[in-house]
């Protein structure tokens, strides 16, 4: 009786302990609209919070923009997007649900709220939700007379394929592109400039991501995959998806240096100048960033190449994935102009 | 009360007859879409188009309670339902169905007192397009673009004088017939190209919902014509 009645109240206990939900949150359901809630209200001198339309807007900004620039995609990201709201960088962000796209209204309406003269411009990482309801909204404003064209943001090297027909995934890169167009729409310049623009920075960056251990899915506080010790997922994308290979855990110069090779060998030929950018996932510590970033340094000196820039922070994240992801761009002077024009966002580091 | 109906032209009461016949079938459809969806897709169809209907009706019983003069154009129960379903219905495949609505809202919209086939040829071949433009999908690809492809050719195959009633029973032939063709079909776009194989032998549900779109006119024409 009581050894019967023992194991199952550890049974209990441990489906309890198991189950334990690993975010500091009321419900999994309330994870996304608190946080909006309360970065609205902590960041309240640079964005305004639109929950109705459910987008966050930038407050200022200068006044010589003719196009607005809207970007958008799932939550767990942070602090894409809304963290690179604000003068210099977007004009407004549309969260969706956690790894799901935005709604169409959400994006029509932030749309037509910051639409310059010019237009309005979407900054769109590609995954087919959120091309479709960037698109939708694109309909909708066509039908208002507002023009509005797209950047689309494929700059992941672990999905470069010609099997993959839906193209690579937009990641790391999706900073290096908003910092860059909006320092160029506060030029004032036009939404076809800007358009190009956009195309040129993206062909121009690679990125490539690891990762040690997967998120923790919000709704069962489970791990999104498993991985054994001692083996990182190689090409990991930033919603928990599977990459198509395991590499062994090496030394991380070894891991860097290699990852480097990639990313060179991806960029535009003749390449010689480049911008660096290291990418925490979510759970992975500043002191191994900055290690991260001194061993991504080394690589590429020892390939040749001139590092111009680097950032180093968590910046797109995948919840508290263990991982990392390494980005390049490969500059010139005028990107490395709009690099280092002046932003005040809630997360931009300078 | 309905104006009398006028068979060369689309009205105000024709148009919003014709979305509330489609209200009351995708209800009576709905375990069936649903069921399809279940094995061709994620399940959530049926459940977003008649939720998506049931706003409609919503909207244009608020809409009729104004004064016969005010309702204004045949476009205007169109753009209802286009707002509708682009605001309120969640999934892809509902705000998709907005985009044909907000077509055919403007195309009738260009010549509200006269609109009728022509403004309906215009307005789903507008309609196909943008559908084609966002998700990107191709006839045979075994979505809604399947259905809605065809109807817009029948639609714009019909000589300008065709009655608006004859010329959408075409295109709800015409629909239907591509939307029976899908079902053979393994999806390379859409929801439910991630279940491959387990999709086929069975049609999809967003063309089969665009057949009856077009069928209900037919329908709700004859139950305005029937009125005392």
């Amino acid at each position: 009786m009581s050894a019967s009645f023992n194991r199952s109240l550890s049974h209990l206990v441990i489906k309890e302990l198991t189950t334990m939900p690993r975010y500091f949150a009321d419900s999994p359901e309330s994870i996304v609209p608190d946080a909006l809630a309360g970065f609205a209200a902590a960041h309240a001198d640079l964005v305004s919070h639109h929950p109705d339309h459910g987008y966050l807007r930038a407050r200022g900004g200068s006044p010589e923009r003719r196009v607005g620039l809207v970007s958008g995609g799932g939550s767990g990201h942070e602090p894409l997007h809304a963290g690179f709201v604000g003068a210099g960088m977007l004009d407004a962000a549309c969260p969706g649900r956690i790894f799901a796209s935005p709604h169409n209204r959400q994006i029509f309406e932030a749309s037509r709220a910051v639409a310059g003269p010019d237009g309005v411009l979407h900054i769109v990482k590609n995954y087919t939700g959120d091309r479709i309801n960037f698109g939708i909204a694109a309909e909708r404003l066509a039908h208002e007379h507002i023009p509005c064209a797209r950047v689309l943001v494929d700059d992941d090297l672990a999905t470069d394929s010609e099997d993959i027909a839906v193209g690579r995934r937009g990641t790391g890169a999706t900073l290096i592109v908003e910092k860059i167009l909006g320092a160029a729409a506060d030029e004032g310049r036009g939404l076809d400039e800007l358009t190009a623009l956009g195309a040129e920075v993206t062909r121009r960056a690679r990125s490539l991501a690891v990762a040690s251990a997967a998120h923790t899915a919000p709704g069962s506080g489970s791990p999104a995959f498993e991985l054994p010790d001692g083996v990182l997922e190689f090409g990991v994308g930033i919603h928990g998806e599977r990459a198509d290979g395991t590499t062994p855990a090496v030394p991380l110069t070894r891991l860097v240096t290699a990852m480097t090779e990639r990313l060179l060998a991806a960029l535009p030929d003749g390449s010689r100048r480049v911008l660096a950018l290291v990418n925490g996932l979510g759970a992975t510590t500043s002191l191994e960033l900055y290690g991260i970033h001194h061993a991504f340094t080394k690589a590429l000196e020892g390939s040749g190449v001139t590092l111009d820039r680097s950032l180093t922070g968590t910046f797109v994240s995948a919840l508290d994935m263990r991982g990392f992801s390494l980005s390049l761009l490969a500059t010139d002077d005028e990107l490395l102009r709009l690099w280092d024009a002046p932003a005040r966002t809630p997360a931009w580091p300078r | 009360m309905p104006t009398t109906p006028d068979p060369h032209h689309l009205t105000y009461d024709s148009t919003a007859a014709w979305l509330l016949r489609f209200a009351a079938t995708a209800e009576s459809v709905e375990p069936e879409l649903t069921a399809l969806d279940q094995r061709a897709g994620d399940g959530d169809f049926g459940t977003n188009l008649t939720g998506g209907m049931a706003g409609v009706r919503r909207a244009l019983e608020t809409l009729s309670d104004a004064p016969a003069a005010d309702r204004g154009s045949p476009a205007v129960p169109l753009a209802t339902a286009a707002r509708v379903f682009l605001d309120d219905v969640g999934g892809t495949s509902g705000p998709l169905f907005g985009l044909l609505l907000q077509e055919l809202a403007a195309a009738v919209a260009a010549n509200p007192a006269t609109a009728g086939t022509r403004e309906l040829a215009a307005g789903t071949t507008a309609g196909a397009a943008a559908i084609q433009r966002v998700g990107e999908a191709e006839v045979g690809d075994k979505t809604l673009v399947d259905a809605l492809v065809p109807a817009a050719r029948a639609l714009t195959a019909c000589a300008q004088d065709t009655e608006p009633g004859q010329a959408l029973h075409r295109a709800a032939v015409a629909a239907h017939q591509g939307a029976r063709s899908t079902t053979d079909l393994r999806a390379r776009r859409g929801r439910a190209s991630y279940t491959g194989d387990h999709a086929r032998g069975v049609p999809d549900p967003g063309a089969m919902a665009i057949a009856l779109l077009f069928a209900s006119y037919d329908d709700a024409l004859s139950a305005l014509n029937h009125l005392p």
